[in-house]
């Protein structure tokens, strides 16, 4: 890795300890030729809130799909093919006129990959995994969802085995517009309930 | 090595104004978490995912990618040696 012009002496501490557990895996056997680059490349380009904007697109202009996604998430995500890594038990919540949910994980950053992507940079610090738990309301409100009183907000803390995924209310006047349209108003936040549409 | 070249020199897409990764060795290490999910553990991602709490709680401030790195190390550790050949 020395000698391959990337500058080795430039690298910071974290970078050397990344290149010693690369190394080491490598010698092991656990690292194909390859791996790296094909993950990467999967989740910079292939693996992100795209994949959940067209499984909520779905859900609004398809009843039946919809009823399948709030009863058992995992298949009917897969139906769209999404699946994989952090996807194994996807459950989805849908908002309401009276109910609004929002996802996080206190205990670290576990997010609904195959949907989702990688999670935001303020998902994972420890102001939002711990005040979204305390203080929703006051939090959304912060990050510019403001809820009226009486809606009812719904927090969902991912755990080893679940994996949340919000679906956002169908905004009004949206009744003409095509699947692929109607895809193209979903936010990663709103999936996340930090946004509404 | 190669590899590392071309990825750190790729022009990565942003994502809702928000690159996936900050750094290439942060995608590195993500990976390499995959590698050893899928390969020493069968798939099962608790042991890593338990180490990433640990490392975590231990330095809530700590940025996550570093934290990720600090508990695939200590995941790395309890893997048994290999055979000596």
């Amino acid at each position: 890795m020395s000698e391959d012009g990337h500058h080795p002496a430039a690298m910071s501490p974290v970078e050397q300890r990344v290149a010693v557990l690369e190394a080491l895996l490598t010698e092991r056997g656990l690292v194909p030729e390859g791996f790296i680059e094909e993950i990467t490349r999967r989740y910079e380009l292939e693996i992100g809130p795209m994949n959940g904007a067209k499984v909520v697109a779905r859900a609004w202009i398809d009843p039946q799909y919809k009823q399948r996604l709030l009863a058992e998430g995992t298949a009917a995500i897969a139906e769209l093919g999404f699946g994989g890594l952090e996807g194994d038990h996807m459950v989805v919540v849908e908002n309401t006129a009276a109910v609004h949910n929002v996802i996080v994980c206190t205990l670290c950053s576990c997010y609904p990959w195959p949907v989702l992507g990688l999670p935001p940079a303020w998902y994972k610090d420890p102001p939002y995994r711990a005040r979204m738990v305390r203080e929703p309301r006051t939090l959304l409100a912060e990050m510019g969802c403001h809820l009226p009183e009486d809606v009812e907000i719904r927090v969902w803390d991912s755990s080893a085995e679940v994996r949340y995924l919000v679906l956002p209310q169908r905004p009004p006047g949206t009744e003409g517009m095509t699947e692929p349209e109607l895809a193209g108003l979903v936010t990663r936040d709103s999936m996340i309930g930090v946004a509404r549409l | 090595m190669s590899g590392q070249l071309s990825l750190s020199d790729l022009d990565l897409p942003r994502r809702n104004g928000e690159l996936a990764f900050d750094a290439p060795w942060q995608s590195r290490v993500f990976a390499l978490a995959a590698a050893v999910v899928d390969y020493a553990f069968g798939g099962d991602r608790e042991p890593f995912r338990q180490q990433l709490i640990s490392a975590i709680a231990a330095e809530p401030d700590r940025p996550y990618w570093e934290s990720w790195t600090a508990a695939l190390e200590a995941l790395v550790e309890t893997l048994p040696e290999p055979p000596t050949s």
